[in-house]
């Protein structure tokens, strides 16, 4: 098959996959086993959650952009979405899940997230 | 077991060689098929698939059907098409005529990512925010342009800081060097940033009505 | 990396968005698996468009006054 880079930079690594990575997404996404299932619901569940943290993440920021709240609420803020962040990491590693797996496709509505 | 490779308009020209290919016929559109593949999927597995649905795209207008559609057999793909027929004719009809071109832009300088005990909770925030800003300044700059010279375009949810922009392009087969013009215009207009741009795809990211 | 590596290793991260992600969706014989699925969708474009709505009214919460 020709090439399909049609434009790129001189140096395409930092364009290039991760191949560990990509392997366990090509294997995961296909094959609907049982044993998905319990994946599967925790991916919906896991879903949900970043999709209200992306949320109040947004709706924090903007709060900081205009408001006038102290920079100790703004660090208080900061250090809880940060941990927020990382707790969504360990759950994501726990259930063997990518950030790109966390997005649901709603048909006519485009993707969730 | 069948796999689906594409669904197309029926008649059509005969089907390409490369593999052993049948067309399920369902009014005026036919779903493309062969058999099942079995064993890994591995990168060498999607690129022969997306051979077989690029030989197929040289000559006529297509829907690609999602990676590993397996079905029982011809029966059940006839059923399966036939209960999406008026949506299928719709999504196709949107497609003629264009292929799809993908675009991803990074940062060219590397940034520390935004996380670990060493960041403060306000340091954490502001780097959110840049995001945010640097993702909101590659969509005007960027994805506005582009996709005025596009009959359709797609954005991705935000992947990482570092990549301001990921989204895809239906752009009409004669467009494409103007399309691809555009994007090393915008690649010297914008040195703070790396573009790529691949294609062409077979419209993946258009496919819903 | 040879040109013709990288262009392919490249081209593969968006191939593999597309082939997996993208595409003409059809379900055959629709397990029960996907079928429960299936109902789960219809209730988040119910929570999706109560949310965007609740957004609009600003009827989310205050991240301030939780302070």
């Amino acid at each position: 098959m020709t090439g399909k880079v049609l434009h790129g930079p001189r140096d395409l690594d930092p364009f290039a996959g991760d191949l560990p990575r990509l392997d366990d997404a090509l294997s995961r996404r296909i094959g609907a086993d049982p044993e998905n299932v319990q994946r599967g619901l925790a991916q919906l569940v896991l879903t949900i959650v970043e999709l209200l943290r992306q949320l109040m993440e947004r709706q924090a920021l903007r709060r900081i952009d205009g408001d006038t709240l102290s920079e100790e609420q703004v660090e208080r803020l900061g250090q809880t979405f940060m941990e927020l962040d990382k707790r969504m990491a360990e759950l994501r590693e726990e259930f063997g899940l990518d950030e790109e797996d966390l997005n649901l496709n709603l048909g006519p509505l485009g993707n969730l997230l | 077991m069948i796999e689906l490779y594409a669904i197309t308009d029926n008649p059509g020209p005969p089907l390409p060689d490369l593999a052993p290919l049948g067309a399920l016929s369902v009014d005026g559109l036919a779903a493309v098929y062969g058999p099942a593949s079995s064993g890994e999927v591995t990168p060498e597995a999607l690129w022969r698939h997306e051979e077989v649905v690029e030989a197929l795209m040289e000559d006529r207008d297509l829907l690609p059907v999602r990676y590993g559609t397996c079905l029982e057999d011809e029966a059940t793909a006839v059923r399966a098409v036939a209960e999406r027929r008026a949506d299928l004719a719709v999504a196709l009809d949107q497609v003629r005529g264009a292929i799809e071109l993908a675009v991803r832009v990074l940062l060219a300088d590397e940034r520390p990512a935004a996380a670990g005990p060493e960041l403060s909770g306000a340091q954490y925030l502001c780097a959110k925010a840049r995001s945010a800003s640097e993702r909101e300044s590659a969509i005007r700059t960027l994805h506005e342009p582009l996709s005025i010279l596009a009959r359709a375009s797609r954005q991705a949810s935000p992947r990482a800081p570092s990549e301001p922009l990921r989204a895809a392009y239906l752009v009409d087969r004669p467009a494409v060097p103007a399309f691809t013009a555009l994007v090393s215009r915008l690649q010297d207009a914008n040195p703070r940033l790396r573009l790529l741009c691949t294609g062409p795809w077979p419209p993946y990211s258009f496919t819903e009505s | 990396m040879s040109t013709a590596i990288a262009e392919r290793e490249v081209a593969l991260v968006d191939l593999v968005d597309r082939l997996l992600g993208g595409g003409v969706v059809i379900a055959g014989d629709i397990t029960l698996a996907v079928a429960d699925v299936d109902l789960v969708y219809v209730s988040l474009r119910a929570l999706v468009s109560s949310v965007a709505t609740a957004k609009e009214k600003e009827l989310l919460p205050r991240m301030g006054d939780a302070l």
